[in-house]
């Protein structure tokens, strides 16, 4: 092969102007494209979120009625879920760094890349039209469960496109990654041989690839039963509305993964640069992504246990929940050992991964209490599944998607942020959040039901706290964010490398240059994570 | 492009090239096969579901047909035909799983 | 491109295997999608086995098996095609992919006849006739309409693609050397082919 040393331009001077990016066909670009409005949306759904928050300070109605809650939680449900985090780890990070890590210039196909964007794209619109057309936006939940779908007069129709082509976007994603994870590795570099994020992106990539068209399908099924009269979830044809819960949770448990994988991936990344020595039990956190991506599609119906679901189907699938806790505590383990005996640097991305464990520990565990059965007929819909949910999602996959940010910033824009800030906004964001969640497993086991505008005069305390700490994280959030933007105006930093890396995104120059590498990249002899000086015990 | 990873491919890079006759002789088993089906349907026996897994069954094999001859499985990289048979499975642990909930209730 | 070093695993390379790879993982999702809807008629036709059964009467066998005929010899000469572009005769190679044009045509004209004399009999959701059935016969229905009519989707998109893929034959950017977009139509088309494999037993056959 040719190693010339004329080097490239970087890929934010290659081309400039608003065409320039949003017909890109550079991964890198797509990536940033991505990162830009997920993080919108995602803005929009704190808001949403702090609203509720707001709402339930006080019991009784304090500033939005009923049926305005109704569709302000749906509307937070779909668009932290379609338009942030099912997105947010693969489509910004997965884009910018899986070609990168892997040795090669692009994805296996940049257009269908730059497709998916615009399908995202597409796909928020009309999610966000249902604020104006119709009856005002879905007041079912982000379940949009039958037959009520089918049935209320708010523009469900449109919200279920919405995720119908989010879906898609998302599918081609998974299928891009795929392809360029078996074709475009770089010569030498065998499965065993990739970074473990790659790992979990393939895993999380055939989920998006196998899980999503059922819910397709399904929710084709919601539209034409609006729009064409064909209905077949509706009980007074003979239809069962739990045959759309099956249908929906065979895509929705799945889709946990495609938001927790990624996020696992990040970790493993961040985990052995912090601690200067290589990962603890490589094969076992690659294979156990796989493990989870299959295991997790036979646990749907725990999310169904009280909805008159057969005892003996109940059963199974309740013990098969409990076996994702396995590759799961696997993962956890390993990456205990990997900082143990470690070199450990402490910096903001470590900290948000640490933060990461715990509060997908608590998450994870307090999931297995959902999973019981009994326990399950006594916790489910109450506010202990929304702070088990949110601990996974956002405590889990959220911080991980933070920690990514802040790890990989210096090499996405060549730039650093202010160190200090930084771990003041992680610290601020870590107590508000567990001030937010954590009271509602208190709530949930009180008996405060979810979903609703109002509660009764006893569970006021603890949702005082809650609301409070929603304040403190939005505080964290906020400083956070100016934090990366203020970073983003600073001067450019030298170092390429300011982590000590040495997975092959860190050879590279930063930002990197249009083509990502200058010459071939050198794979580190001995594994992904060989560190030269690291202690091997 | 040139051929770096040992686990996709190994021996599919010289072009195999199905003849006329053997799409041919495709066609004529499954167009034997289609009438099959619907003459056990038409004129068969009222067998009730042994029917319906007869038609099937054969509607299976069909496919199996079409999968390996017309969409080139049979001389493709092992890969295709282990994560078709991957998917395929997942897909009837779906329906095994989703009907058992029915046949308990 | 302005660069002058380019990797040998580049992503902007044509790559006949990762496209390839692409269409089988597409097919994945396309055999998925209509897995939930098998899903459905598995789950109501077990609920409702006697009503399936006398609503599958009211559809033409017969019609059905031209149907099949027609599409299995369409997968056929979609088949050839590739055999002829690899065999370097673009000629025939578009022939053949006329052939399958004309049969995508041929089926859905013969479904265009059997949907319209089932609506013509009131068999469309929320007719008069229709609703005076019971309920697994109105589910059968539903399903009828909502399975074939996505079949028939997929047959468009399928002509259409084998038509671009045709154009491109014409203006010399598919040839001998570089089919594998031709070959992905084909996939696709047996796709079809397949989807209706199934469904033709599962709705017309189930006496």
């Amino acid at each position: 092969m040719t190693e010339s040393e004329i080097s490239q331009p970087n890929y934010l001077q290659v081309k400039k102007g608003l065409f320039s990016w949003i017909f890109t066909l550079d991964h890198k670009r797509i990536g940033l494209l991505y990162l830009y409005s997920v993080g919108a949306f995602f803005l929009v759904g704190v808001a949403l979120g702090v609203l509720m928050r707001l709402e339930l300070l006080n019991p009784g109605r304090d500033i939005i009625e009923a049926q305005t809650y109704n569709q302000v939680f749906t509307l937070h449900g779909v668009i932290m879920i379609f338009l942030f985090i099912i997105p947010s780890i693969p489509a910004v990070f997965g884009n910018f760094f899986l070609p990168i890590m892997l040795g090669t210039d692009d994805v296996a196909f940049p257009k269908l890349n730059l497709m998916s964007w615009w399908l995202y794209v597409v796909g928020a619109l009309f999610a966000l039209s249902t604020l104006v057309f119709g009856d005002g936006p879905a007041d079912t939940g982000w379940t949009f469960y039958a037959p009520y779908s089918v049935k209320t007069g708010t523009n469900v129709s449109l919200s279920v496109l919405a995720a119908f082509i989010l879906g898609f976007s998302s599918i081609l994603t998974g299928l891009n990654f795929i392809v360029t994870i078996h074709r475009l590795r770089a010569p030498g570099m065998g499965f065993n041989d990739m970074p473990l994020f790659s790992w979990a992106l393939y895993a999380t990539s055939w989920i998006q690839l196998l899980a999503t068209p059922i819910i397709g399908i399904t929710l084709l099924m919601i539209v034409a039963e609006r729009i064409l009269g064909i209905g077949l979830f509706d009980p007074s044809i003979g239809g069962d509305p739990i045959l759309y819960q099956h249908l929906f949770w065979i895509y929705s448990h799945p889709a946990v993964y495609i938001m927790a994988l990624p996020a696992m991936g990040i970790v493993s990344e961040i985990i052995p640069t912090f601690a200067q020595r290589t990962i603890f039990g490589y094969k076992a956190i690659a294979y156990s992504s796989m493990a989870i991506a299959f295991v997790g599609y036979f646990v749907w119906g725990h999310h169904m246990f009280t909805s008159g679901m057969s005892g003996p189907a109940a059963y199974i699938f309740s013990i098969l929940t409990f076996f994702v806790a396995i590759p799961t505590s696997i993962k956890v383990f390993n990456w205990l050992a990997t900082l143990y005996k470690g070199s450990i640097n402490i910096q903001v991305p470590l900290l948000f991964a640490v933060g990461f464990i715990f509060n997908f520990l608590i998450g994870g565990l307090t999931g297995l209490v959902n999973g019981a059965l009994a326990a399950d007929v006594h916790l489910h819909d109450t506010y202990f599944v929304v702070g088990h949910f949110h601990y996974v999602m956002f405590g889990g996959t959220g911080f991980a998607f933070f920690g990514a940010l802040h790890y990989w910033y210096p090499k996405m824009w060549g730039k650093m942020y202010n160190r200090t800030v930084a771990n003041l906004a992680f610290a601020i964001l870590f107590i508000g959040f567990n001030m937010l969640y954590f009271p509602m497993f208190i709530l949930g086991i009180m008996g405060m039901p979810r979903r609703y505008y109002d509660y009764l005069p006893e569970f006021h305390t603890f949702n005082q706290i809650s609301t409070y700490g929603s304040w403190i994280l939005v505080t964290g959030l906020l400083l956070m964010v100016y934090n990366l933007i203020k970073g983003y105006f600073s001067k450019p930093v030298s170092e390429p490398n300011p982590w000590n890396g040495i997975t092959l995104e860190w050879q590279t120059k930063s930002p990197p240059p249009l083509h990502n590498f200058d010459k071939a990249p050198e794979l580190v002899k001995g594994g992904p994570y060989n560190y030269p000086n690291a202690i091997n015990g | 492009m040139s051929n770096h990873n040992k686990t996709d491919h190994h021996k599919d890079d010289e072009l195999h090239i199905t003849s006329y006759s053997e799409h041919f002789g495709t066609w004529v088993s499954l167009i034997l096969l289609t009438f099959m089906t619907v003459f056990i349907s038409v004129y068969g026996a009222d067998l009730n579901t042994l029917t319906v897994a007869t038609a099937l069954f054969i509607a299976s094999v069909k496919a199996l047909v079409v999968a390996y001859y017309f969409m080139h499985l049979k001389y493709d990289p092992r890969i295709y035909r282990v994560m078709l048979l991957v998917v395929m499975a997942l897909f009837v642990v779906f329906l095994i799983m989703l009907i058992f909930d029915y046949l308990t209730r | 491109m302005e660069h002058t070093f380019s990797l040998p695993n580049s992503g902007h390379n044509y790559d006949a295997k990762a496209s390839k790879l692409g269409m089988w993982l597409f097919l994945y999702t396309e055999l998925l999608l209509f897995g939930g809807l098998f899903m459905v008629y598995m789950v109501y036709r077990s609920l409702n086995s006697d009503d399936f059964l006398i609503a599958s009467f009211n559809l033409d066998v017969w019609l059905g098996a031209i149907n099949t005929v027609v599409l299995l010899t369409s997968s056929m000469t979609i088949a050839m095609s590739i055999t002829a572009i690899q065999l370097g005769n673009t000629k025939l190679s578009l022939r053949l992919q006329f052939l399958t044009v004309l049969a995508a045509v041929i089926f859905l004209v013969i479904k265009y006849f059997e949907w319209g004399a089932k609506i013509e009999h009131g068999l469309w959701p929320g007719m008069e006739h229709f609703i005076s059935m019971p309920h697994g016969q109105q589910l059968y229905f539903y399903l009828y309409f909502f399975m074939t009519g996505l079949h028939g989707l997929h047959v468009v998109v399928g002509m259409i693609f084998i038509l671009i893929v045709m154009n491109k034959i014409r203006k010399g950017s598919i040839h001998k050397n570089k089919h594998q977009l031709l070959e992905n139509s084909g996939l696709y088309w047996h796709l079809v082919d397949l989807i209706w494999i199934y469904l033709f037993p599962l709705f017309y056959l189930i006496h």
